[in-house]
């Protein structure tokens, strides 16, 4: 009983401390005055959202262009991973383990070991700036996620069902779609969904390439929160994070109800 | 030293699950006996085995090792031990670490273990093998290797979870030879859980049948087949002919007329039973007439389906003594008395001849 | 061929981009400019580098806070992914909950740690309240603090979540019967853990561990949210220098990064060979 009540008490824990962070910045977003030692907010005001959202603070805008970057980046990182994850997960050929070091280094390496180069690279090449020049250094930490994710998925993938399917008279386009690409796609949705992440919490690529012309959500929010307008911050700390964890909340509803049920062998 | 298995009433259902696992389960098994614990997919065998390891535990009911109850012991003091259908070696330790493994959590001297190991690799002809690593092995040496880390603890029970169904045909003889011997040489309770009759048949010195969550039949092979509890065991162990009729005065009474019974059979409806390879084909003093419907040779012996006025009766003959038969012939069958077998129990269906 | 050509597209920006900038930066450290004429490589921006006060105690800093961040991480993963694997009502919301932080970035993360162990945040308040300090100053500096407290926390917050969840996916693979087979050899439940199920789990244990480390190493923005102003992370410190008016800096940032990389990626090969010394390399 004693250890039910404490295991439950854990727990609770646990769940506040994933939430920590975000609970003051939500409780700011909507507070008015609300100066030490007040627990609360005296006064609360929608005046902050209201600012966030009008098109004066170029937040809405920002959040446009944020989820842009991302999605590009997304798609282009999963479509150079996917041959990629399929050559590394089912053929053996020299050089391959070369490859996956190579695949795993820009997801280890530091971005502030990458960053400064390529400013010089992209300053020469006049992409700095730009919101493309922003898409390329997006895909340096992007590419490892998906590459690696396709190559763990391909490596279970079976391909004799493709050549079974060739044997049921499916073209080699029919095989791909009906066969090979139902059957990797978990794999590929959660190899896009981290590139998108990558690039949707970027900061320093982007100040390094974007120059100040592109500016995305996270530096926007460093801007505010650097400023002292707390409930600014708040707000636009909120309009960053919400849609994203909507997201990720239907993704996870979605694989939950796909989800097969574990299976015993013999009971 | 030679401990029996006593199991009473043992029952078992899952969470969520409507139906029991198992349903009030006897059995006892001898001391230093190799039992086969059969039964098709899923009836609950690998849950016995979890429950007398004591990984899991049981709804009521009781186990038995010698004079003691097992069921207030952790998996780790009750001198049983559980080989896995899957091997499961530990991918991060060497052979030799695996077999010494059990030694090691009692804490014995590094040396000692050693000592043991290395014999117990020699026994199971692994020598030279113990440098390895689990992923670098054959799946003989796989099974060897968790039959050896099971036998160096010495256990008053040793639980084999289908340990031939993962080789090759040709090395499951070899291996069920050396379950056989090591078995006998150390003389240690076994259960062996197998889905396969004939594998059953061949390792063990008596057989329990499970099904429908319970123990129905327990008794040395020959039993078993000439004399099997219910028509289900019957059917499990490929008895094929089952005659409905009633039993009157000593004497069957069924669609192919009257045939005798052992003495003291009581009257009522039943069914007979008959092994196919019991049927002998040719003339003879009982020999009644029958027709041939279907003759399939299959390599050591040839199946004969026949028309015995109007019920199918299937037999087992050595192919020379089918060589002859055509289909549609007459020829002449005998049902020897001494194997008929009756059930007070009727077929859900005559097996009359399809038209 | 077709291997090669399959991963062509992919090689192509990874070189193209990653390995270009990565050599413009080690050609850079080296003072090796060809385009302005200097075309001697030499070590000056290294013995700069080296020799100038601060860069040595940003790096110590640096990894201080890499450590900690990994290792506090990795124990509270640990005990949570033990802990969920176990049924439980409310298990389903708390692994939502750990694969939705994924989702938050670390500005995020950051500027909310800031609001709430800052001398005025939250925690401040609620001590206040209760009697324990006077004023904002008797609250311990947790955030832009010497010890990098404040750093750690939110790298804790968000790492700890990411190791859990390779965790509960090795975990979910192991299954549970090796522990199973232990127990039935004879190992307590302790030794069940220590000896089969940990070592099991060491490999994406310590891959996880080391990549915390690597990313908590080379952070930029959070510590320059939430650190001290001297000593500064070497990124932060990285950073400064290389857009500093004094181009003659420049070298010396691009050698700051290039240290940076061999720290990291020194964490990247030490892992290798420790999983391949412990037989793990094979598969």
């Amino acid at each position: 009983m004693k250890r039910d009540v404490l295991s439950a008490l854990a727990r609770l824990a646990l769940a506040l401390f994933l939430l920590m962070p975000l609970i003051p910045l939500a409780i700011w977003s909507v507070a008015h005055g609300w100066r030490f030692p007040a627990l609360l907010p005296s006064e609360l005001s929608l005046a902050a959202w209201s600012y966030a959202l009008s098109p004066v603070s170029g937040v809405v805008g920002s959040l446009g262009l944020t989820f842009f970057i991302a999605a590009v980046t997304s798609v282009i990182a999963t479509a150079l991973a996917y041959p990629a994850g399929r050559a590394l997960g089912r053929l053996r050929f020299p050089g391959r383990s070369v490859v996956l070091v190579l695949v795993l280094a820009p997801a280890v390496l530091p971005a502030i070991a990458v960053a400064l180069g390529l400013q010089g690279l992209f300053l020469r090449m006049g992409w700095t700036g730009t919101i493309w020049g922003v898409v390329l250094a997006h895909l340096i930490p992007a590419l490892p996620y998906p590459t690696l994710v396709l190559t763990a998925v391909f490596a279970r993938f079976d391909p004799h069902h493709e050549d079974q399917a060739r044997c049921l008279g499916a073209r080699p386009l029919q095989v791909l779609l009906h066969v090979t690409l139902p059957a990797v796609l978990p794999g590929l949705r959660t190899g896009a969904v981290l590139a998108f992440l990558i690039s949707w919490s970027q900061y320093l690529l982007t100040l390094s390439i974007g120059g100040g012309k592109v500016q995305t959500l996270p530096l926007l929010l460093f801007t505010f929160a650097t400023s002292g307008r707390n409930d600014l911050t708040g707000a636009v700390a909120m309009i960053y994070v919400l849609p994203a964890l909507a997201f990720m909340a239907l993704l996870l509803r979605q694989r939950s109800k796909t989800a097969p049920l574990p299976n015993r062998t013999d009971r | 030293m030679k401990v029996p298995l006593q199991l009473s009433g043992l029952r078992l259902t899952y969470p969520g699950s409507a139906t029991p696992t198992l349903d009030g389960l006897d059995l006892s098994v001898g001391a230093g006996s190799l039992t086969a614990l059969l039964g098709p997919s899923g009836t609950g065998k690998t849950t016995l085995l979890k429950l007398i390891a004591g990984l899991l535990h049981p709804d009521a009911g009781d186990i038995r090792l010698g004079d003691r109850s097992l069921l207030p012991l952790p998996p780790e003091r009750r001198k049983v031990v559980l080989v896995f259908q899957a091997a499961l070696l530990f991918p991060h330790l060497t052979v030799a670490q695996n077999i010494g493994f059990g030694l090691r959590m009692q804490g014995l001297p590094t040396d000692v273990i050693a000592r043991h190991t290395d014999a117990m690799l020699d026994r199971l002809h692994l020598t030279g093998l113990g440098a390895r690593r689990p992923d670098a092995l054959s799946g003989g040496q796989t099974q060897r290797v968790a039959l050896a880390r099971a036998l160096i603890l010495e256990p008053d029970l040793l639980l084999l979870d289908e340990p031939l169904s993962s080789l090759d045909p040709g090395l499951r003889e070899a291996m069920r030879a050396l379950i056989r011997s090591l078995q006998r040489e150390l003389g240690v309770t076994t259960l062996v859980v197998t889905h396969d009759q004939a594998e059953a048949v061949a390792l063990a010195d008596s057989i329990a049948l499970m099904q429908g969550g319970r123990i129905v039949q327990h008794a040395t092979p020959e039993v078993i087949f000439a004399r099997p509890a219910t028509l289900a065991v019957a059917r499990f162990f490929g008895g094929e002919n089952v005659l409905p009729g009633q039993a009157r005065g000593g004497v069957f009474e069924s669609a192919i007329g009257r045939l005798p019974l052992p003495a003291g059979t009581a009257d009522g409806p039943g069914s007979l039973t008959l092994r196919p390879e019991a049927v002998t084909l040719g003339p003879g003093a009982d020999a009644r007439a029958a027709r041939v419907m279907e003759c399939r040779f299959l390599g050591t012996q040839t199946r004969v389906e026949l028309d015995l006025g109007g019920t199918r009766l299937v037999a087992l003959v050595a192919p020379h003594l089918a060589g002859g038969l055509a289909v549609g012939q007459s020829v002449g069958v005998t049902l020897p008395p001494s194997a008929l077998w009756f059930l007070r129990e009727n077929p859900e269906a005559p097996p009359a001849v399809p038209e | 061929m077709r291997p090669y050509l399959m991963l062509a597209p992919l090689l192509f920006v990874l070189c193209g981009l990653f390995g270009a900038a990565l050599g413009l930066t080690l050609m850079r450290s080296f003072r090796y400019l060809p385009a302005v004429g200097l075309t001697e490589p030499d070590l000056s921006a290294y013995t700069a580098i080296l020799t100038a006060p601060g860069f040595l105690e940003s790096v110590a800093l640096s990894v201080w806070i890499a450590v900690g961040s990994a290792l506090l991480s990795a124990a509270l993963a640990l005990a949570t992914a033990l802990a969920l694997r176990q049924a439980f009502v409310g298990r389903g919301i708390l692994t939502g909950l750990i694969q939705v932080g994924l989702a938050v970035p670390h500005v995020v993360g950051a500027v909310g740690i800031l609001y709430l162990f800052s001398q005025s945040g939250a925690f401040a308040r609620m001590a206040f309240q209760a009697g324990l300090i006077d004023g904002p100053g008797a609250f311990p500096a947790l955030t832009n603090d010497p010890y990098a407290v404040g750093i750690m926390l939110l790298y804790v917050w968000k790492e700890m979540p990411f190791i859990t969840l390779i965790l509960l996916a090795s975990l979910q693979r192991i299954g549970p019967d090796h522990e199973a087979a232990a127990r039935s050899l004879g190992a307590t439940p302790w030794q069940a853990f220590a000896h089969v199920l940990l070592p099991m789990l060491m490999p994406s244990l310590l891959a996880a561990t080391a990549l915390v480390f690597a990313f908590a190493f080379g952070a930029y923005e959070v510590p320059l949210l939430l650190g001290a102003h001297a000593p500064e992370a070497v990124a932060v410190l990285a950073w400064r220098s290389h857009t500093d008016v004094d181009l003659a800096a420049r070298p010396e940032a691009m050698a700051m990064a290039v240290v940076i990389a061999v720290i990291a990626g020194g964490m990247l090969v030490a892992l290798a060979q420790l999983l391949g010394k412990a037989g793990w390399g094979g598969r």
